[in-house]
C-alpha cells in the first residue's frame, strides 16, 4: 500500500517536473527565436541575410541538439548545427502565430517551436518568415535524470522511514492484544481467573465482555452443580430412611425394596457424576497431582487406620492435571478405596504425564494392590457395567461405575490387569486436550 | 458405649437411633449443628455420628470445633454428597470415617463398631482377654468353647470396661456411658450388673477380672499369663 502510494506520488511529481521542464524549454526556445531574428536582416529585394553567429554557440556546433531555421518565401536558412542532420521539413505558419510542439516518443522527433513574423518591405509589401527552433529531447535528459535521482532517493528514504514507523506503531498498538493473549493462556493454565490489569480504553469493552463471559460460565457451572447436588442430597436422605426402616427379615418384599433402593442409589451417583463430568469447563485450572493424592492417601489411612494399610506413592513433584479437581479426587479416591478394601494392606499408586512434550495432554494413573486380584472373565464385566465384583463390601461396583463415567468424560482408557504386587492393577488415562 | 447422633432429617434420625439402640448403644440425638456441638462438648461420649448438611452450624464446623476443644472420641460422617472432595475435607477436619447416604443400617453398625474398637486400640473384632473371647460384632462372649449368656446391660458394662483396660472406671462414668442423657440413673444398678457379670464370666472366682477399688470404681485387670 505504502509502496503503491509512494510510487504514484513519484510518478505525479515526475510528470509535473517534466511539464515544468518543458515549459522552461519553451521559454528558452522562444528567446532563441528572438536571438535568431536579431541576427537576421532582410534586403530591400526581400532576400534574407544572416549573421553567421547568432549569439548561441550551440547553433554553430553541428549535432549540438539545438537547431534553428528561418524560411521565407524564397530563402531558407539553417544554423550550422544542423549540418549533416536529417531534420524535419520546415513548415510555414501565419504571421503573429507561434506554436510549441513537444517531442513525440519515437526517435528522430524534436521539440519544435515555430514563430511566424513578417518583414515590412518597401513599397508596402510584407515578407512572411517562419523561425523554427528544434531541440533534441536529449537536451532535457540530464536535468530530468538529476531530478529523478533525487526524487526516488528521497521517496525511498521516506518509504523506509514510514515502514519502520509503521512497524513500531503496529508493535506498540498490538502490545495490549499480546497481553490479552498471554492472560487468556494464563486463564487456560489456571494461573488467572479473569483478565487483570489496565488495558487501553479501546480494549476495555473487550476485557469487560471476556470477563463477563468467564464469570457467567463459572456461575453457570456452580449453579448446575449446586442444583444437581441438592437434588441428590434431597433424594438420598429419604432413601436412607427407607433402608433403615426396612425390617431385616429377608422376606421377598424387603429384598425387592432393598434392590430398588440400591438401583436408585447407583443411578443417582452415576448420573450425578456424568453431569458433573460433562459440565467441566474447557479451561480448568492446573491441579497439583501429588498434593491432592497425598491428601487422599492421608484420608484413607485415617479411615483404614495407619497400621493396616501401606500406600506407596510414586509421583513426580510437579505433575499437574488440567481437569477438574473434583473429578480427579473422585477417580483416584474410588480406585484407592477399592484397593484398600480388596487388597491385603499393600497399595501402590503411581502417576505420570501421558505426553512428556505436552504437560497439558493428560495423565496416567495406576493403582496396584496385593489382594486376590480380579479374575480375567470378570474384568470385562466390571468395565462394562460397573457391576459389583464382590458383594461383601458395598460400593465396589458403584465406585467403578463412577470411575468409568469420569474416564469416558475425559476420553480416557481403563484397563484391569494383574499387577506386580500380586493383586489387581487398574490403569487409567485421562486426556485433557 | 454412648453415641451422639446429629442428623437433621427427623425420619432418618428416628430410624437410625432405633437401629443403634437395638445394637446396644446409648444414643443422644440432635437435629441441628449448634445443639449438637453443645452435646458433643458436654456429654461423656464414646462416638459421634454427624451429618454434614446441618442447619445452624455445618457438620464440618461442628467437627472442627470439637477437635479444637480436644474432644478425641471417634467421629463418623454421614453425607449425601458422595464426592471424595467432601469426604477428604471431612476427614481433614478431624472425622475418622464416613458413610455415604443411602447406607445400609448394618453398614452403619459395622462402622460404628469398628471405630469404637479402633479407638480402644483393637484392630480386629475378636478380642481375647485371658480365657475369654469376645466377638464385638455379634456381641457374644465365650469362655473357651462355652458361650456366656449376658443381658444387654451386662454386656454394655463389660464392653466399656474392655475398651478401657487398666483404667479405673467410676460408677458414674459407667452409667453415663451406658445410659442416654435423660435416662434414670441409679448407681446401685451398676453394682448389681458388675456383681452378675463377675459371677457369669468367672464362676469359680479364680480370675478376679473386675477389681473393685473402694470409693473409686472398677478396673478390668490384665488376665494372668496362661499356665
Amino acid at each position: 500500500m505504502l509502496t503503491i502510494s509512494l510510487g504514484l506520488v513519484g510518478f505525479a511529481l515526475d510528470a509535473a517536473f517534466h511539464r515544468s521542464a518543458e515549459a522552461g524549454l519553451q521559454a528558452r526556445m522562444e528567446s532563441l527565436v528572438y536571438l535568431v531574428l536579431a541576427a537576421t536582416e532582410v534586403d530591400v529585394d526581400g532576400s534574407l541575410v544572416f549573421d553567421e553567429n547568432p549569439g548561441d554557440p550551440r547553433l554553430g556546433q553541428p549535432g549540438s541538439g539545438v537547431y534553428a531555421s528561418v524560411s521565407g518565401d524564397r530563402d531558407h536558412w539553417a544554423s550550422d548545427s544542423s549540418l549533416g542532420m536529417s531534420l524535419p521539413e520546415a513548415v510555414q505558419i501565419q504571421t503573429g502565430e507561434s506554436e510549441f510542439l513537444p517531442a513525440a516518443d519515437e526517435t528522430g522527433s524534436y521539440y519544435t517551436f515555430r514563430y511566424g513574423v513578417s518583414w515590412e518591405l518597401p513599397p508596402d509589401r510584407l515578407l512572411p518568415v517562419t523561425v523554427t527552433i528544434l531541440v533534441d529531447p536529449q537536451e532535457l535528459q540530464p536535468e530530468l535524470r538529476a531530478f529523478r535521482k533525487g526524487l526516488w532517493q528521497s521517496l525511498g528514504l521516506t518509504g523506509v522511514i514510514l515502514v519502520l514507523a509503521q512497524l513500531i506503531l503496529l508493535a506498540l498498538g498490538l502490545r495490549p492484544l499480546q497481553r490479552i493473549t498471554e492472560d487468556i493462556s494464563g486463564i487456560e493454565s489456571g494461573k488467572l481467573n479473569r483478565l487483570e490489569g489496565n488495558f487501553p480504553k479501546e480494549l476495555e469493552p473487550l476485557q469487560r465482555n471476556l470477563n463477563h463471559l468467564l464469570n457467567t460460565e463459572q456461575a453457570n457451572q456452580v449453579r448446575y452443580r449446586n442444583a444437581l447436588d441438592s437434588l441428590a442430597h434431597s433424594l438420598k436422605t429419604p432413601l436412607s430412611v427407607i433402608r433403615s426402616s426396612l425390617p431385616s427379615d429377608g422376606s421377598a418384599k424387603t429384598v425387592a425394596i432393598e434392590n430398588a433402593v440400591a438401583d436408585m442409589q447407583r443411578l443417582i451417583a452415576t448420573r450425578l457424576q456424568r453431569a458433573a463430568a460433562s459440565s467441566r469447563s474447557a479451561n480448568a485450572p492446573a491441579m497439583d497431582v501429588k498434593t491432592q493424592l497425598e491428601r487422599l492417601v492421608l484420608s484413607l489411612k485415617r479411615v483404614y487406620s495407619q497400621e493396616l494399610i501401606n500406600i506407596t506413592v510414586m509421583i513426580d513433584t510437579d505433575l499437574a492435571f488440567f481437569g477438574e479437581q473434583r473429578d480427579f479426587l473422585e477417580l483416584a479416591g474410588n480406585l484407592l478405596d477399592n484397593a484398600c478394601k480388596y487388597g491385603n494392606g499393600q497399595v501402590r499408586l503411581s502417576a505420570q504425564t501421558i505426553d512428556a512434550g505436552d504437560p497439558q495432554a493428560g495423565i496416567r494413573l495406576q493403582v496396584d494392590d496385593n489382594g486376590p486380584g480380579i479374575a480375567e472373565d470378570q474384568r470385562e464385566q466390571l468395565l462394562q457395567r460397573g457391576v459389583r465384583g464382590d458383594e461383601r463390601v458395598e460400593g465396589h461396583g458403584l465406585g467403578l461405575a463412577i470411575v468409568l463415567e469420569i474416564v469416558s468424560a475425559y476420553h480416557g482408557d481403563i484397563t484391569i490387569a494383574k499387577g506386580d504386587l500380586g493383586g489387581a492393577c487398574v490403569s487409567v488415562t485421562l486426556r485433557t486436550r | 458405649m454412648r453415641i451422639l447422633l446429629i442428623e437433621d432429617d427427623s425420619d432418618l434420625q428416628t430410624s437410625l437411633a432405633e437401629v443403634l439402640r437395638g445394637a446396644g448403644y446409648a444414643v443422644d440425638v440432635s437435629g441441628d449443628g449448634i445443639e449438637g456441638l453443645f452435646y458433643g462438648q458436654e456429654y461423656p461420649l464414646d462416638l459421634a455420628i454427624i451429618d454434614l448438611g446441618l442447619p445452624g452450624l455445618p457438620g464440618l464446623d461442628v467437627i472442627r470445633k470439637l477437635r479444637e476443644q480436644e474432644r478425641q472420641f471417634p467421629i463418623l460422617i454421614l453425607t449425601a454428597r458422595a464426592d471424595w472432595q467432601d469426604k477428604v475435607e471431612g476427614l481433614e477436619a478431624g472425622a475418622d470415617d464416613y458413610l455415604t447416604k443411602p447406607f445400609h443400617p448394618e453398614e452403619l453398625k459395622a462402622r460404628v463398631g469398628a471405630l469404637l474398637r479402633r479407638s480402644a486400640g483393637h484392630a480386629q473384632p475378636l478380642i481375647e482377654h485371658g480365657p475369654l473371647k469376645i466377638d464385638l460384632v455379634s456381641q457374644r462372649i465365650f469362655n473357651g468353647e462355652q458361650e456366656i449368656d449376658l443381658t444387654t446391660y451386662e454386656y454394655k458394662v463389660f464392653e466399656y470396661l474392655l475398651m478401657h483396660p487398666d483404667a479405673v472406671v467410676t460408677k458414674t462414668v459407667l452409667s453415663e456411658h451406658i445410659y442416654e442423657e435423660d435416662a434414670d440413673r441409679d448407681s446401685n444398678v451398676i453394682e448389681v450388673f458388675v456383681g452378675r457379670l463377675r459371677r457369669k464370666i468367672d464362676p469359680e472366682g479364680l480370675l478376679n477380672p473386675i477389681e473393685t477399688l473402694r470409693g473409686r470404681g472398677y478396673r478390668l485387670n490384665n488376665p494372668p499369663p496362661p499356665t
